[in-house]
């Protein structure tokens, strides 16, 4: 296939443009999966209904594939008269799927942390706040850094599946160039190259606050 | 703190007259692991200052019943007061037997410091950090003021040069000491030690029953869990011997040493003697 320079300097901006939605997109959804992730992590840790609840629902969304919960948020809630924007519903159906994702990943957290810890604060006469705060989450947080940021990797590539449903991403402008131009390998070689830079500076960023986090060594 | 000594002392070898409330009373503790009942009924009290020593054979209820005084092992009957004041279970105005609620349990467990065979130290904290946590979030202690009394602690359990480093680079007999001061740094009423020199080396022993030694001397209840019989016989006002999950004899040192009056004692002490020849 020929260089087309031409070409390139014409769908870089482009492809950059869309790579604004998809950082939006991604960064969204961690930050809000950081949280919610945790919540349902510790629903189900607490005894009682809460607990199967919070299993049910990390199931349910871990063993259906995004898109199909994406069409499901895009055209379900259109159909009761909520219709979200493609944005949003994609954002939704990320941070759903993720949520159960992230949930296991803190529980993994929480269970590697030995009974003996929570005695040791308990002992001193610390309430369940200051013992989750002070002495089970900073150690949990530290432990979950490496899985946190395979799954910001997996996020970020998973937000390509927006495309399905007409959000202008990386992966939606590569397809409207590829239709328009026929350059097929160009195109995906340049949507490819950028996301490749996007989980690039994930990786990066999780060995650094892997490093900084890391007690005693 | 030498008054409390002498209190100690004369505690202990007067008969038990009417005498100040114990620092610790706890009642007909019963225990059930499912089927299995390991505590039948403990009763035991101390006296400020005074130093208990528990000893007993392998799965008499040792670890269990100390866990039993501060809830972290949860009892079918019986009750435990701290100075007085209840901790774990209380009775209620019909004479009901009641659990705590978190918070009242919370208040409660300050004043009971305890220190573990696997030193339970939080490795994402460096030593001082260690000890000023609970001072700090607990009892609302200046972070400046709380500082200060750790480093006294430490200065005490011999690890001032220790600060600052992070728990596992810290040998076992370091770890315990650490984990000593930061029991003591609530100002506990009673301190509990289980077995803490079990788990390290033998020439690291001496330096953690060094530290233990100087606490009995200083006036602090406390009791010990231990295998260390000349630490039993050098620093106990009283030696309690379980078996079964029953105080089967208790006495003082000398005289359990000595000349016990169960069969039990003397078999277990003369198993001890022929394992490690003292
Ligand atoms: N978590 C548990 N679940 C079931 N049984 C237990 C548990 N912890 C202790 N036990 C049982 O309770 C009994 C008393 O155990 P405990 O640990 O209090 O004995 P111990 O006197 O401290 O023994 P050791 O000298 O070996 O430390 C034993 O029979 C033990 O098997
Ligand atoms: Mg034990």
């Amino acid at each position: 296939m020929p260089f087309d320079l031409n070409f390139l300097i014409r769908l870089i901006p482009a492809l950059l443009e869309g790579a604004e939605v998809t950082v939006e997109l991604a960064v969204l959804t961690m930050l809000i999966c950081v949280v919610w992730g945790l919540v349902v992590a510790l629903a189900q840790a607490t005894p009682g209904p809460l607990s199967w609840i919070a299993g049910g629902y990390i199931q349910v969304v871990r063993n259906t594939p995004l898109l199909v919960q994406m069409y499901l948020v895009y055209f379900g809630l259109s159909m009761i008269g909520m219709g979200l924007s493609g944005f949003a519903s994609g954002l939704l159906a990320l941070c759903i799927q993720n949520g159960g994702y992230m949930a296991e990943i803190y529980r993994g957290g929480l269970q590697s942390i030995s009974l003996r810890q929570y005695e040791a604060g308990r002992a001193l006469g610390m309430r369940r706040w200051t013992l989750y705060t002070s002495v089970i989450m900073p150690q949990v947080v530290a432990r979950v850094i490496p899985p946190l940021t395979n799954q910001a990797i997996s996020i970020t590539k998973d937000t390509a599946q927006v495309a399905a449903i007409a959000v202008m991403d990386i992966m939606k402008v590569a397809q409207v160039w590829v239709e328009s131009s026929a350059n097929t390998y160009d195109v995906f070689l340049g949507a490819g190259l950028i996301y490749l830079c996007l989980t690039t500076v994930i990786s990066l960023g999780g060995r650094i606050a892997e490093r900084r986090l890391a007690f005693a060594s | 703190m030498e008054n409390t000594l002498n209190d100690a002392l004369s505690l202990a070898t007067d008969p038990p007259v009417v005498q100040q409330r114990p620092m610790l009373a706890m009642s007909g503790i019963a225990k059930w692991f499912g089927a299995n009942q390991v505590l039948k009924g403990v009763s035991l009290t101390v006296a400020k200052g005074e130093a208990v020593v528990v000893i007993g054979p392998s799965g008499s209820g040792k670890t269990t019943l100390l866990r039993c005084i501060n809830l972290l092992e949860d009892y079918e009957d019986g009750i435990v007061a701290v100075d007085g004041e209840p901790i774990g279970y209380f009775v209620d105005a019909r004479g009901k037997r009641q659990r705590m609620g978190e918070r009242d349990l919370a208040a409660a467990r300050e004043h009971v410091g305890i220190v573990f065979q696997s030193y339970n130290l939080f490795p994402h904290m460096t030593v001082l950090q260690n000890i000023v946590a609970a001072p700090i979030r607990v009892r609302g202690i200046p972070r400046a003021k709380a500082e200060a009394r750790a480093r006294d602690l430490l200065a005490m359990v011999g690890l001032t040069d220790k600060e600052q480093a992070y728990p596992v680079r810290l040998s076992g007999g370091q770890q315990q000491r650490v984990a000593i001061a930061r029991a003591l740094a609530m100002d506990p009423k009673i301190m509990l030690f289980d077995e803490v020199t079990s788990a390290l080396d033998p020439e690291l022993v001496g330096e953690v029953l060094a530290a233990m030694q100087q606490l009995a001397r200083d006036g602090m209840t406390m009791i010990v869990v231990t295998h260390e019989m000349s630490f039993a016989r050098d620093v106990a006002d009283r030696v309690v011997f379980m078996d079964g999950g029953l105080i089967v004899e208790e006495g003082k040192p000398e005289q359990m040493f000595t000349a016990p009056r169960t069969d039990r004692v003397r078999q277990f002490l003369k198993r001890y003697n022929d394992r490690y020849r003292l």
